[in-house]
């Protein structure tokens, strides 16, 4: 089979897997409908407004009905507004988003670098001293890690890392919450007047492409640059070192099943060094079986996420999620939990055809 | 009647029989599983840990909110300032002048209850579902499958808080809300299970003997494909344990933030004051009952790993 004979598949297959979980959110916003029809009403609960909340949202047409026009609005974008509160009106979900997104994806790839590049030199060293010191200590380290509280590890990283903290020199140390102190960086001195900084717009950083790190970096800002790395680095370190135990303990199975195959025995036997052994034989043939868990690694580093992001103050969609979920903003959660699960989805899509290019074994089936 | 008497005889010997053999195989199992330190240590905690929650309540008594009574403690009032770990008070307190000690040992039968409930009907519905969908295949098992394809891209963790956010954050739409979670994992394991056993002689001998679908898959197919469940279950049981600690720590766990619950006391130390910062002038109020949920479901982790090295014949040899 042709590699993209095999991604058409591949992309028609994923299409239950969508409508299952477009049926799943629409069962979570329609099985409390006076929530979703208060938040809309907003102060006034009126039956007029209760009703015309209903013929705009088409709550009173039959099961199939409300299901078809759910599916088509969520397939053009038309996703609801958040709720409104004494401070803000409320604003377009899609909106909302573009927002959110950013800073999740920025700490989340960060964290999946990580978490890469700790399991893989780990995995490997672990599967070729199988049962001796390095790898007990390897496989503990990853059960330690792999057991300890997300929320539990973030609070003592900054008990580490607080302000006054006699463990980490100050230079490491990390006071305020959230991503940067734009007060701080806003205002440059420039030949001796204070001016705003070339970034510095009304309410923030403008933002070409919502990465701070890459933001800062594209003008030039290098403070604030090295700022934003600090703020990224500790919870993505959190997110990474807390998620790279089952990647380690994939690896390491995979590892030990390719090495004790016969081509390794092979080209052990007529002389090849063990070091080109490990990295030319044995390395490319297992980390193929171990994208495949890739998706469900992601799928636990997002959850891992969602909690950090409480912690650290992070503005990105765990934030929002947990804002929503304590002012019981209906659409967020929806949106929320969508945009969650069609990240794993993707990401699963993503593996599976790297998989299948890596392997073209996987292709036949 | 010689013939029914005669299989009622045979039946009793045959169900002595393979309880015999079951025991055999369980001290066989035993013994590999006493053979790796770190399994003993994680099944000697986990026990500690089980017996704690049966029997903690009759040995610690009152609640953890003593400080509401003894507002005076050495002359300084603590009714909201956290006391380090004392005699009084083994693990300190925490704001509100909540006994962490007491909390934990409270904490204990609730984590470990709930948690309980939830692994063993996750664990439930998977083995029906999956085995199920092993056995008949073509369409149920396509339908099965797609679905427990829909539920593992949802993360766990974003749907129980949407769960509880949406539905009211109550003991059985959390338990629901982990079901729905937990289930998808336990039907993969035993669907992989079936398919292979299915295929084997003493299937197809039964199937010839007219044995109906129902008798095959519970007494040839689950017995035998139970096992990586057991492994999956004592690894679970303290995933789970860590989800509802994180939820409860979020404030959206069951019950809500007075519940005696290890997630909850974390919770209470860092929204109880004015923000997460302000726990290090008291780190003893987020760190002792963070260690106590890492040690239990650290030696869980050991126990599961103990046990899949055990019962995984080619990780034996």
């Amino acid at each position: 089979m042709k590699l993209y004979v095999y991604i058409i598949r591949r992309l028609l297959l994923m299409i239950p897997v969508l409508l299952g979980v477009v049926a799943i959110t629409f069962a979570l916003s329609h099985v409390n409908i006076n929530l979703l029809i208060s938040e809309y009403e907003g102060r006034i609960h009126t039956a007029q407004a209760r009703q015309a909340v209903i013929n705009a949202l088409h709550l009173n047409g039959n099961f199939l009905e409300q299901y078809l026009y759910y599916v088509v609005a969520v397939f053009t974008g038309n996703w609801g507004y958040t709720a409104p509160s004494d401070i803000d009106p409320g604003s377009p979900v899609v909106l909302e988003f573009m927002r959110r997104f950013p800073p999740t994806a920025e700490l989340a790839i960060v964290a999946t670098l990580i978490m890469v590049a700790l399991s893989l030199p780990l995995g490997i060293l672990s599967a070729v001293k199988k049962d001796r010191l390095v790898d007990q200590a390897t496989r503990l380290l990853a059960m330690f890690f792999y057991s300890i509280p997300v929320f539990w590890f973030g609070l003592l990283v900054i008990l580490i890392i607080g302000p006054g903290s006699k463990i980490v020199p100050p230079w490491l140390q990390d006071s305020g919450t959230g991503q940067l102190n734009f007060q701080k960086y806003a205002i440059v001195l420039k030949n001796g007047v204070y001016t705003l900084a070339p970034w510095a717009v009304q309410g923030g950083l403008s933002r070409p492409t919502g990465f701070l790190v890459i933001d800062t970096a594209l003008y030039g800002d290098w403070p604030a640059f090295l700022d934003a790395l600090k703020h990224l680095m500790y919870p993505s370190i959190v997110v990474g070192v807390t998620s790279f135990g089952v990647f380690v303990r994939y690896l390491r199975s995979s590892m030990l099943e390719t090495l004790g195959q016969d081509f390794i025995r092979t080209a052990k036997s007529k002389g090849v060094p063990e070091k080109y052994v490990i990295k030319k034989h044995a390395r490319r043939n297992s980390l193929g079986p171990t994208t495949t868990i890739m998706g469900l690694t992601i799928a636990g580093l997002l959850a891992g996420v969602v909690v950090t992001e409480n912690i650290f103050g992070w503005p990105g969609m765990g934030t929002w999620l947990y804002d929503a979920a304590v002012s019981d903003d209906l659409v967020s959660i929806i949106a929320t939990t969508f945009v969650f699960t069609i990240i794993i989805v993707i990401a699963n899509l993503i593996v599976d055809i790297l998989y299948a290019y890596l392997d073209p074994r996987v292709r036949l089936e | 009647m010689s013939v029914s008497q005669n299989k009622n005889s045979a039946g009793k010997s045959e169900f002595m029989r393979s309880l015999m053999s079951r025991f055999e195989s369980f001290k066989r199992t035993f013994y590999f599983l006493t053979r790796s330190p770190l399994a003993v240590t994680g099944l000697i905690i986990t026990i500690f840990y089980i017996l704690l929650a049966i029997f903690g309540d009759f040995f610690v008594r009152g609640n953890p909110w003593t400080m509401v009574q003894v507002l005076e403690y050495n002359g300084q009032y603590i009714y909201n300032t956290p006391l380090p770990p004392s005699s009084t008070f083994p693990f300190g307190t925490t704001y509100g002048g909540y006994d962490i000690f007491n909390g934990i040992i409270k904490g204990a039968r609730v984590d470990e209850g709930v948690a309980a409930i939830i692994v063993i009907t996750g664990a439930l519905t998977g083995v029906i579902l999956g085995s199920i969908a092993g056995y008949f295949g073509g369409i149920i098992d396509d339908i099965v499958m797609r679905v427990t394809d829909v539920f593992l891209s949802i993360p766990g963790l974003v749907l129980l808080i949407a769960f509880m956010a949406i539905l009211g954050r109550k003991l059985e739409i959390l338990v629901f809300g982990f079901i729905v979670i937990w289930w998808p994992g336990y039907t993969r394991i035993i669907r992989g299970q079936v398919l292979s056993l299915r295929e084997l002689k003493y299937v197809e001998a039964s199937k010839a003997a007219g044995a109906s679908a129902f008798r095959i898959i519970t007494k040839h197919l689950i017995p035998n494909a139970i096992y990586p469940v057991f492994v999956q279950v004592s690894l679970d049981f303290g995933n789970v344990i860590l989800s509802l600690a994180t939820l409860d720590y979020l404030g959206f766990g069951f019950a809500g933030q007075n519940l005696a619950e290890w997630g909850n006391i974390i919770g209470l130390a860092t929204h109880g004051a004015s923000g997460v910062l302000s726990i290090e002038n008291y780190p003893w109020t987020v760190t002792i009952p963070g260690l106590v949920i890492l040690i239990f479901v650290l030696s869980l982790n050991f126990l599961g790993d103990g046990l899949r090295d055990v019962l995984d014949p080619k990780m034996r040899r």
